[in-house]
């Protein structure tokens, strides 16, 4: 889902500064299942079980994954949800 | 998501209440601005910002009470669906020819979940409890029993979960 600002709302100087989207990453834990943090990315994010499955791959082999990117205040409401599970989660600002 | 059935031995129901109380009594004993002088409650409730103290703060003082809120709230629906005819079980009160009897569980929606959330805490609290901190860490040694059992007991559940129609 997504809103489209009016033409005129845009500041293109203060869009120059800018990064790209935040994000919210999920770090890996030697304690939480496998079968659990993809059970949590399907049902709270509703991917599908291969997209869940990869992203659970991704935080336990490379240490980390980004589930969600967008607006700063949808990726804290993301952590606190992941936090909810039990997950270590955070907020972090994307790339220019 | 419909409701499943989760079969445990008596003796299981009982321990698992016991963990659930000492869990709650944990929670019980933090104070919300006191939660990260235990590093095991602090894991319940993680700094969202790695490199921004600020911002850590600001998030944490804006979700941490809801968070331990949640954690009281759902452990305490665990233990409720745990009694058996309105009574708290307790390891003591088993006679041992009883203790390998079915103790049949039946859990709607909203107590699943909170029954995942709590399995799941109480096993964070157990592994920071024990030492356990990384994905090489060997927990084969008994002492890592219980926390291996509800590993088993959570994954079952997510099992079923997931089998669910």
């Amino acid at each position: 889902m997504s809103t489209v600002l009016p033409l005129e709302d845009v500041d293109l100087a203060s869009e120059t500064h800018t990064s790209g989207p935040w994000q919210a990453v999920v770090w890996n834990d030697p304690v939480n299942l496998m079968s659990y943090v993809t059970y949590v990315f399907r049902t709270y994010f509703g991917y599908s079980r291969e997209r869940a499955e990869n992203l659970m791959l991704a935080v336990h082999h490379d240490g980390h994954a980004i589930v969600a990117e967008g607006a700063r205040e949808q990726m804290e409401l993301h952590v606190q949800a992941m936090h909810d599970y039990g997950l270590w989660a955070t907020v972090r600002e994307g790339a220019a | 998501m419909t409701s499943l059935v989760l079969d445990l031995s008596l003796i299981e129901a009982a321990h698992l209440t016991d963990l659930v109380q000492q869990f709650l009594s944990l929670l019980q004993d933090t104070v919300d601005e006191d939660a990260a002088d235990d590093p095991a409650v602090a894991r319940l409730v993680p700094d969202a910002y790695r490199d921004d103290a600020d911002a850590a703060d600001e998030f944490r003082r804006l979700t941490q009470a809801d968070l331990l809120d949640r954690r009281r709230d759902d452990a305490a629906l665990v233990a409720t669906t745990l009694r058996r005819d309105g009574e708290e079980l307790t390891p003591e009160s088993i006679d041992a020819q009883d203790a390998a009897s079915t103790f049949e569980i039946r859990l709607g929606p909203a107590e699943a979940a909170a029954w995942l959330r709590t399995l799941t805490a109480i096993r964070l609290v157990l592994a920071t409890r024990l030492g356990i901190t990384d994905d090489a860490d060997d927990v084969a040694h008994p002492r890592f029993g219980v926390y291996n059992w509800l590993g088993y007991r959570l994954d079952g559940l997510v099992e079923a979960l997931d089998s669910a129609p």
